[in-house]
Parts: C-alpha cells; structure tokens; sequence
C-alpha cells in the first residue's frame, strides 16, 4: 500500500512542476502544448467517470466538448452575448444534452451503450457538417475572443496556461471527491455487480444517469476552454477520432485512476503535436505505443508504472502474487 | 386480519413458452420461517426472483405487508423492507469485507445520491459496518478483501449483507450449498438467531437442516406448488415422496 506521505508528496512534486513549468519551458509554444494537454485532461477525465467508474463505455464524449464549443463562441460572436453569460449557457445547455442523451443511451448496456453513444455523436457531427448557415458547415465557426476575467488577459499564453490549471486542479479535486462519494462507490458498484445493486436497494439506472450528466458537464467546461484556446471550432471537435482519441488517453493513462487520464492525456497530446512534426505517419506511432500499452501494462500506464516500482522496490524478494494483488488494489483506488 | 409478510396471488412467469412459475398462491404471516423445496427446475429460484422483482411476472400479484408491489423494481422493494441473498454468490470481490456491509448500508440512505460527502469518513456508517460483522463473526476478516476469503465466509457475508440492512422480510437462496460440515454449522447458528420479527423464506435441500429451521413448508414442481404444510403433514404426505422419488 503506498504511504499517505509518499502519495501526498509525489503529488506536492507534480503541482510544483506545473507551476513552475512555464518558467523552465520558455517557448510559448510548449506553453500553448501545455494548455492543450490540461485541456484534454478535463475531458479525458470526465470520460474515466463512465469508463473506469461506470463500465459505461461511449464514443460519443466528444459530443460535449463540441457543443460547449460550438454554443459559446455562436453566443458571443453572433447572439450578442457577453463572455459570462455565454460561457454560462453553453455549460448549461450541455449539460442538459448529456441529460437527454443519458437518457436515451442507458437505455442499452455494454455494446448497445457504445453504439448509442456513437450514433447520437456522428449525428451532431453531422448537423454541424450539413447546417452552415449555423455552425458555418466545413470552415467552422471563429472570431472568438478570450475573455479577461478579473482583468486577466488571456491572449497571454502563460496566463492562459494558468487559467487552464485552475479548471484542472477543480476537476482534478472534484473527480477525487466523487470517487469516494456515496454516488461514486455506488456507481463502482453498479460497474461490477448491478443485479446486486438493484437488491441493495440503488436505482442503477439513476446513478448511471446521474453520472453520465455529471461527466457531460465536465466535458462542456472543457468544450469551453478549447473554444478560449483556438478561438476557433469545426466539425472535427465532434467526430467520431476526438471521442476515439480521448478514449485512448483513459485507456493508455488508466481507466479508473485520478492521474491516468491525465498521463494518457499527455501522451497523445505530445506526440499528435510534437512527434508528427518530426514524422509525417505520427499515428502509427500512437499505434505502436498503445499496443507496447496493452502487452506490458495492460492495466494502463500510471497501475502499471505503479506495479513495476512497487515491484523494483521489494526486489530482490518479489512475489508475483504480491503483484497481481498489488494491480488490484490500484485499480480499486 | 394480520397483515402478511408476503402475500402472493395466482402467479404466473412465462420464459418464452415454457411456463417456469404457474399458478403459485402463497401466504406468509409475519415472522415466519417458511422453506422452499422441490426439485432442480421446480421454479423455486424463478419465484424467488418474481418476489424480489428481478422478473416481471406475466400473471398474478405480490403484496409485501400489504402493500401492492407487482409493479415496483427491485430497488423500491429493499426499500419496503425486503433483502435477499443469491444462490450464486454476488458480491464485490475487490473491495474489503467492510466496505461490501457499507455498500450494502449504503443502499438505504440517502447518501448514495451525494457526489460530494466522503463516506470514508462517515464514521457510524463504518461503525454499524462492523457492528453487522461482529453479528455473523467476521469482525476479523473486516479489513480483507472478498478475494481473500474462504467459500464459506463468503456465504456468511452475504447473510451479513442483508442483515444490515435490518430486513422486516429476509429471502435466502439455498444459503448452506457448497459449504463444507463445519461451516454449515456456522451458517445455520447465525440463521437461528436471526430475531423472530424477521420473516424468512428459504429455499434449502440440505432437509435435515431445511426442516429443522422451518415453520412450514412448501413443495413445488414444475412451476407449481404442490404440497403446503407443516413438517410432519409435509413428511407424510405422499406427494412429496412421488416429487422426490418418483414413486
């Protein structure tokens, strides 16, 4: 079991680095990959609630974040609306969509699951590809401009890099509280056994709602920060390779953990920005390193980095079941 | 008139064709110990499931102390008052012995809506989770996980399960099978004290043990009950020997 003390001070390390990130990382550019990473984090992280909290897994997460984006900037470019308000009804009328689409999605479990959230997906996909007059069809709509809140300016890319933190660090504690909430171990429960639950007394179906609208809230904050960060959003934000390309990052990171997500979040964010600059077929790559993933770490890369410290750690006296146990424990935690 | 504990009313369930629950009528007074026996395939365990609301019923209508519950799910039966345990053991392998009486405890609050409070620290909760092991001699095993307990203790925490939940009507699906002759001992001590207010239907085929602990009992076949009774009426009648020897 790792200490409380070890735990608290692995994460003390990680906030330090990321603050002091932009001081050692001078280059606007890593700063704005930076800001893309956390981005990507919020939503990896709110799709870790359905799939390693919930079993639920969908391929239609991407559906928040392009309409989050979609509605804020329409809001503020076009309805005349101010940054708060705008920003403000977006995350609301998304979260209502995750309502009617949980709704609609939890009709079905397992493979009928995946292939709803699918659907409901490639059809936003497809009225923000057909409908120009709206969405601006294949251009995409622009002309956003970041907000200054509190007389922050957000043109600055470390400020912004900052501002981007704070959403993290929110969702980071608030993901932390809902595992060990009363709702987030009965969603877990629902995962692994859901006729006993019902037994237990749980609605199954409420808490997986519940959860599922919960997730589509915090999939439209970060729908939000990437319509601040490119100013700019297209149908691309809500095909069917963002909702697979953040599936990948729970999977790679840990499906189930606090810092999984935001680890795979990482990986992908890196090498679809930096590595594909160096080599043309960058996707092989993610390929390549997803299946070395899947062999060596099968349970994702923060269990599996986990294991195998814990494992050089009790070294020379390792006990193999002592790591079986040990992958278990993690994946619990 | 009392009230019944579970009162159901020509009840049928239909797999498809094939009727697996015909026609089944049955009474039981509160704080009854009532057994369930027949054969593999005599639809005990599908009546079970119609009682609890894992199945719909095709036909037919259940009240649980008076109360009209055909309609209702399962969840919104436990909340009437009503527990079971599985034939097949159903419990969360990866999390400790404790934590499995906590979800179970959990199930019948209100915190099981909160995405905010810790339960970690809901103090009582944990306490009345190891109150309910000390009951049914787990409080050892408390800090475990299920994987790392035997077959038997396992059995025991599902009866732990639904005790703590404080049941008014306590449905055990065959709780002794699989266990070896000291545990049933174990099991069958912890199901004698279970407090009288309790009504317990059971559905058993160790029938030394099944007959001891039961008030009356009930015989089913094909879907249908064929022989209804205390002990001694249910031991002389000859229908339970034809439904048991084929005579």
């Amino acid at each position: 079991m790792r200490s409380p003390v070890s735990t608290l001070s692995l994460s003390l390390i990680g906030l330090v680095a990321l603050l002091v990130m932009p001081w050692l990382v001078t280059s606007e550019y890593y700063i704005n990959i930076a800001s893309q990473i956390a981005i990507a984090a919020i939503l990896a992280l709110s799709l870790n609630l359905l799939v390693g909290w919930g079993g639920m897994i969908s391929l239609g997460h991407a559906a928040y974040l392009g309409v989050a984006a979609y509605l804020s900037i329409y809001l503020t470019t076009q309805a005349g609306f101010g940054h708060l308000t705008g920003a403000l009804i977006a995350i609301g009328a998304t979260t209502g969509l995750a309502m009617i689409f949980g709704y609609l999605a939890l009709r079905a479990s397992g493979l009928g699951f995946l292939m709803i959230t699918l659907a409901l997906g490639q059809i936003l996909w497809g009225v923000a590809y057909r409908w120009s007059s709206l969405t601006g069809g294949d251009n995409g709509l622009g002309g956003l401009k970041r907000p200054h809140p509190f007389g922050l300016n957000l043109m600055d890319p470390t400020t912004f890099y900052y501002f981007v933190l704070v959403f993290l660090g929110i969702a980071l504690l608030c993901m932390a509280r809902f595992m060990q909430s009363g709702l987030g171990q009965s969603l877990q429960g629902t995962r692994d056994q859901p006729r006993r639950m019902h037994a237990l007394g749980y609605n199954v179906w409420l808490i997986q709602w519940l959860s599922f609208v919960f997730a589509g809230f915090w999939g439209a904050v970060a729908g939000l920060l990437y319509a601040y960060y490119n100013q700019f959003v297209s149908p691309q934000a809500l095909h069917l390779t963002t909702s697979a390309e953040t599936l990948l990052m729970v999977i790679a990171g840990g499906t189930g953990t606090l810092l999984g997500p935001v680890v795979g979040a990482a990986l992908v964010v890196i090498l679809k920005n930096v590595v594909s600059a160096y080599i043309t077929r960058w996707l092989i790559l993610l390929g390549v390193i997803f299946v070395v993933i899947v062999l060596f770490m099968p349970e994702g890369l923060v269990p599996g980095a986990r294991r195998v410290l814990r494992a050089l750690k009790n070294s020379p006296h390792t006990d193999k079941d002592a790591d079986v146990s040990s992958i278990v424990r993690d994946r619990t935690q | 008139m009392t009230i019944s504990a579970l009162e159901v009313t020509g009840l049928y369930r239909y797999f498809g064709g094939l009727p697996a629950v015909r026609d089944v009528t049955m009474r039981i007074p509160a704080g009854e110990r009532r057994l369930l026996l027949g054969p593999n395939g005599a639809g005990k365990t599908t009546f079970f499931n119609l009682i609890a609301g894992d199945y719909p019923p095709s036909q037919g209508e259940i009240r649980i102390f008076g109360q009209n519950v055909t309609r209702k799910s399962a969840n919104q039966r436990t909340h009437l008052g009503m527990a079971r345990t599985y034939q097949i053991i159903t419990l969360f392998p990866k999390n400790t012995v404790l934590h499995n009486v906590v979800i179970s405890l959990v199930g019948l609050r209100e915190c099981r809506f909160n995405p905010w409070s810790d339960l970690r620290r809901q103090t009582a909760l944990w306490d009345e989770a190891r109150a309910t092991l000390v009951l049914v001699g787990l409080e050892h095993l408390a800090d475990q996980t299920v994987m790392e307990t035997s077959y038997g203790e396992r059995r025991r925490l599902e009866i732990a399960m639904a005790l703590a939940q404080k049941p008014k009507l306590l449905l055990l699906d065959e709780p002794l099978a699989g266990l070896s002759a000291d545990e049933r001992q174990d099991v069958q001590r912890l199901l004698q004290s279970i407090p009288r207010d309790v009504t317990i239907v059971m559905i058993e085929h160790d029938m030394d043990v099944a007959l001891a602990f039961a008030d009356v009992i009930t015989v089913m076949q094909h879907g249908q009950v064929v022989v209804e009774g205390s002990r001694a009426d249910v031991v002389a009648d000859p229908k339970t020997r034809e439904v048991y020897l084929g005579q």
